[in-house]
């Protein structure tokens, strides 16, 4: 599945020696990695190896983080993000973002996949209708909440909020979809569908998701990145990381000597 | 140690703690027992024709036609307190010199007291205060009234400390055309004054009449609310800017170490030292009024409960996972943004507990308001005199009516009913703030 | 909305949003600074209207003088009496309060069952809600008659002149005081730890001996603010002690007759003013000033104690 697409691989997001700093110390170390356009990336590595770290770069989410800076480049689209003339919302924008653990805003269930069409445009209530819509049946949530669109975000079930934080992503039309394990605060059930709809999107977005799981990555991605205390260890086609690894290291991992 | 006396030790401890909770728990009640109680009296009492005749005349309220009809009986019943009056009255030139000096004061007294009871003797000028146009409006005080009249006081100071001795009026007056008088009010009591059960919801609402004899306490419960109102709405802003300042925006350092403090510090100023700053700030130096206002009044209040809306907010802010922030970041919103539509709303709940109970704090305090806002006599104020006048309030005519009123004991229920109105607004406001905080806990929940 | 909306912010953009954002940052910032620093305008503006009566009278006579006559030619205001009167109805209110305040807050921490405490929590907030004049209302209505009867019953028949006393404030502020101190005692003994309780029940102990040979050890620094905070709400408390100390400015003979009636700075500022001239100032006004700014300073004191307490055992328990 990963030999037809890799041919016309264009990056999307470019790392060229970067690094990320928590005050002085380098979580990140000169990464360069190229994540190709509308593929499903996959990057694992060890607790505490810089995974989450290089994800919520990409879409300079650690910005909020006080005492943390990077170094080197990292292109989206063929724009550095770091330089001093970017706008981070439109950064943010068109690089969606779902996290370890479901975070529906405490608000109705309509007002969550909303929020982020209100907050960059003015739509009629027929459009925003319309966004809802597409977004909650792109997320495999419309039929389970179509009746109670009205109700509190706050009562659905995890797997539900995160198949909703997922159509709150979508409904904004990012290009890219950023994931941080988002299954892991999931029962398997739940996990499988979170998958499935992965490789549905899979072609539409670019996706790097960042997992625990080694049998995850080996599902639903095309690549994968594997990362061990802060430095890109191995990058290749899933396929080939997980059969023939080139480093020790990755072997290693995947093996589950450690980790 | 042994066992036996440790176990032993052990049971005294837990039950003395037990003994202070239960101690708590009934302070509150003797605390509050007696004000709820008689309070209650303000709105439903026995009324008696006097008071519907009162209600008549000030209020322009009750069947007119009843009242009327109502008044003529019992006119007609008091026919016979009045002829004895006055037959005794013609009597009295005839009596023994000896006998004469000893009635005339017991006389005097009695027919005052039958003037407090039963209001001015037909056909006599009516009085200018109103307070002496009718008689005892209410059955309790008509019945001490009536123990006034049939007994007279004296203080016996033989054993040492002074008793109180209650000693019969009739034996004095025997034989005399007085002496059907007491019989008759201890008998008749009921056809003189038509005592009936009476609901006075509008003591909330009604303006007060002759210093509070009759009428209700609608200009000091309108006072308060604009004091605890205007001090909300000066206090809130500034201490929800504040608290989002203090949690978003700020970075530590010595420049924020010193404003909490300062707000910490604030907390802890004595309310009475507020009261003497609004007054040199707000009235002798920006004069935001000539004198004393409502506006100097909340504006005082308001610096009074800003710490605490700084602090609930703060905590109610900090409360907010992160992770809301996250998400409302990751979909491209700005600071602002994120604080407006998920952070503020988010902290709601918990912002609106402080603010009630802020609010309730407001309403009730007393010293910051004596020198800049409060008055003992005045008038329900409209919206537009917020900035020029001065109002009555619940708190501060609570203390004047039971400390500075020229018949303090004549009003005990106007008193009674106060502290019950402020009282139940206040602890009702506290209510809403722990229903506010159950809902939340139970929405966290599930 | 789909596509490619460029990165990159024009220059004008760039300054626009970089104006906008310290626009906003200064505002809030100012309105902080206002909200926070107004402590210091009360400060300011009470030592101000202070001023004039120390820079006339001195300070020594008001400290450490008893005589208080405002109204004589020449006027006295030796304000000693009334600093001792504020010192006893405080002091004692904590005394009495302290014992059961913290036996209240054990037994709400440790004894009794969490669904009780539910119960109880709102207790303790109503009698911290009640409005103070409805406390020195009950006072001067229902207590004063009482503690006047109550001579009789006393053996020896004891004479209590007035129910308006320093007896009656000092129970009413414990009272008003009862509510912080349990609460704060309470927090303390929680944050305590489940811990250090099962490591002594695990030696064997009582609860009894647990909660007074450890937990209140632990919570000492605790209860100490828990303290401080009712001696301040005692201390700036107003309406109960003028309605029910009997407003005498004499020292009490001896000193500790609580029978006898006190006044208190807040009492005095409260019922004076209304004869000074509030408007363009006499020794009278100003020398209320010198008390609100007297209360003032304790209460900044309190709070440097409080807060000293407060950074000794953070440090002390990152050092252990
Ligand atoms: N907010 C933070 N402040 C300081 N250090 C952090 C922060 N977040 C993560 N780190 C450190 O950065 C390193 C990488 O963390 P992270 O990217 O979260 O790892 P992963 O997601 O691979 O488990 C870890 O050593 C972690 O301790
Ligand atoms: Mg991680």
């Amino acid at each position: 599945m990963t030999d037809t697409v890799k041919q016309n691989v264009e990056a999307h997001v470019e790392a060229r020696g970067f690094s990320v700093y928590y005050g002085s110390q380098e979580a990140v170390k000169k990464v360069d990695l190229a994540i190709p356009s509308c593929q499903v990336t996959a990057i694992i590595g060890p607790s505490g190896c810089g995974k989450s770290t290089f994800l919520r770069a990409i879409n300079r989410m650690n910005d909020l983080i006080t005492g943390c800076h990077t170094q080197g480049e990292l292109f989206f689209d063929g724009q550095n993000v770091y330089s001093g003339d970017v706008d981070t919302a439109v950064v943010r924008r068109r690089i969606g973002m779902v996290f370890q653990k479901p975070n529906p805003f405490p608000k109705s269930i309509y007002d969550n996949v909303a929020y982020g069409p209100r907050l960059h445009g003015s739509y009629s209530r027929r459009q925003l209708d319309a966004i809802v819509e597409e977004s909650l049946v792109d997320a495999a949530l419309w039929d389970e909440v179509k009746d109670r669109l009205e109700k509190n975000a706050l009562g659905l079930s995890g797997g539900q909020a995160q198949r909703l934080c997922l159509a709150r992503a979508l409904a904004v039309k990012p290009e890219m979809l950023l994931m941080d394990e988002p299954t892991s605060a999931l029962d398997p059930k739940a996990t499988a569908r979170i998958e499935e709809l992965i490789v549905q999107l899979r072609g539409r977005y670019t996706i790097a998701i960042v997992t625990h799981n080694m049998q995850q990555a080996a599902r639903v991605s095309d690549m994968t990145a594997f990362f061990y205390e802060g430095n890109l260890v191995e990058f290749d086609a899933t396929k080939d990381l997980f059969t023939r690894p080139r480093e020790k290291r990755t072997e290693d991992y995947i093996t589950g000597r450690f980790g | 140690m042994h066992m036996r006396t440790r176990r032993f030790l052990d049971r005294a401890f837990t039950s003395a703690a037990c003994l202070a909770v239960g101690l708590m728990v009934l302070f509150l009640l003797f605390v509050l027992g007696p004000i709820f109680v008689k309070g209650a009296g303000a709105y439903v009492f026995m009324g008696t024709v006097e008071h519907r005749r009162m209600m008549l005349d000030q209020f322009d309220r009750g069947n007119e036609e009843r009242v009327t009809a109502e008044w003529l009986d019992v006119q007609q019943a008091r026919r016979p307190v009045y002829e004895a009056l006055s037959a005794f009255e013609k009597e009295l030139p005839g009596l023994p010199a000896a006998r004469r000096k000893e009635l005339k004061p017991a006389f005097k007294a009695v027919r005052e007291g039958v003037a407090e009871l039963l209001g001015p003797e037909p056909g006599e000028p009516l009085p200018a205060l109103t307070r002496k146009m009718y008689g005892q409006t209410r059955w309790t005080k008509a019945q001490e009234k009536l123990k006034e009249i049939r007994f007279e006081e004296s203080w016996d100071y033989s054993a040492g400390a002074g008793r109180k001795v209650l000693t019969s009026r009739q034996p004095l007056f025997d034989g005399t055309a007085l002496a059907p008088l007491f019989p008759l009010l201890e008998r008749d009591a009921r056809k003189l004054l038509r005592p009936r059960l009476t609901f006075y919801p509008r003591f909330l609402t009604d303006v007060s009449i002759d210093a509070h004899f009759f009428g209700g306490i609608g200009p000091e419960v309108l006072g308060t609310m604009y004091l605890a109102l205007g001090a909300m709405l000066i206090a809130v802003p500034l201490g929800i800017i504040a608290a989002i300042y203090f949690q978003e925006y700020a970075k530590e350092g010595p420049v924020m170490t010193f404003l909490r403090s300062c707000v910490n510090t604030l907390a802890g100023v004595p309310s009475i030292v507020f009261g003497l700053f609004g007054l040199a700030f707000f009235i002798n130096t920006m004069h935001v009024s000539s004198g004393k206002s409502v506006l100097a009044g909340a504006l005082t209040l308001a610096l009074l409960v800003l710490p605490t809306v700084i602090r609930s907010s703060e905590e109610a802010i900090a409360a907010v996972p992160r992770a809301y922030k996250e998400g409302a970041m990751a979909l491209g919103a700005g600071p602002w943004r994120t604080i407006l539509t998920v952070i503020l709303p988010a902290a709601l709940p918990g912002i609106l507990t402080g603010i009630v109970i802020s609010m309730g704090r407001a309403a009730g305090e007393t010293a910051p308001i004596i020198f800049t806002a409060a008055v003992s006599v005045g008038k329900m104020i409209g919206p537009t005199e917020i900035a020029s006048q001065p109002t009555p309030a619940l708190s501060w005519n609570l203390y004047n009516l039971c400390t500075e009123h020229e018949a303090v004991n004549e009003i005990r229920h106007v008193q009674f009913g106060m502290a019950a109105t402020l009282v139940v607004i206040v602890l009702a406001l506290n209510l809403v703030a722990i229903l506010i905080r159950a809902r939340v806990a139970r929405r966290l929940k599930g | 909305m789909k596509g490619s909306e460029h990165l990159i912010l024009s220059a004008a953009e760039k300054l626009q949003r970089k104006i906008l954002g310290l626009l906003g940052r200064s505002l809030l910032f100012a309105v902080t600074s206002v909200a926070a620093l107004s402590v210091l305008a009360i400060l300011f503006f009470i030592a101000r209207d202070a001023w004039p009566f120390f820079r006339d009278k001195g300070v020594a006579a008001f400290f450490f003088s008893t005589a208080w006559y405002p109204a004589h030619q020449p006027p006295e205001f030796g304000a000693a009496a009334i600093f001792v009167g504020s010192l006893l109805v405080t002091l004692t209110a904590v005394a009495l309060a302290v014992p059961p305040g913290v036996l209240a807050a054990i037994c709400m921490s440790d004894i009794l069952p969490f669904s009780v405490r539910q119960v109880l929590k709102p207790v303790v907030e109503m009698l911290a809600a009640i409005p103070s004049v409805v406390y020195g209302f009950f006072a001067l209505t229902v207590l004063a008659p009482f503690l006047q009867d109550s001579g009789k019953w006393l053996p020896g028949g004891f004479e209590i002149s007035s129910g308006v006393n320093a007896l009656n404030a000092s129970v009413i502020l414990g009272v008003m005081a009862l509510p912080t101190i349990v609460s704060v005692s309470e927090d303390a003994l929680q944050a305590a730890g489940r811990e250090l309780r099962e490591g002594s029940y695990a030696l064997g102990a009582t609860r009894a001996e647990t909660l007074v040979k450890v937990v209140l050890p632990a919570a000492v620094s605790g209860v100490f603010s828990a303290v401080l905070l009712g001696i301040m709400r005692a201390m700036g408390e107003t309406m109960v002690v003028w309605m029910a100390s009997g407003n005498a400015a004499q020292i009490p003979k001896p000193w500790y007759n609580l029978l006898q009636p006190v006044r208190t700075l807040t009492a005095t500022i409260a019922g004076d003013m209304g004869e000074a001239d509030q408007m363009t100032g006499s020794a009278h006004y100003h020398v209320l000033f010198a008390m609100g700014l007297s209360l003032l300073v304790i209460s900044f004191l309190c709070n440097l104690a409080g807060e000293w307490i407060v950074t000794r055992q953070r440090k002390r328990l990152r050092g252990g």
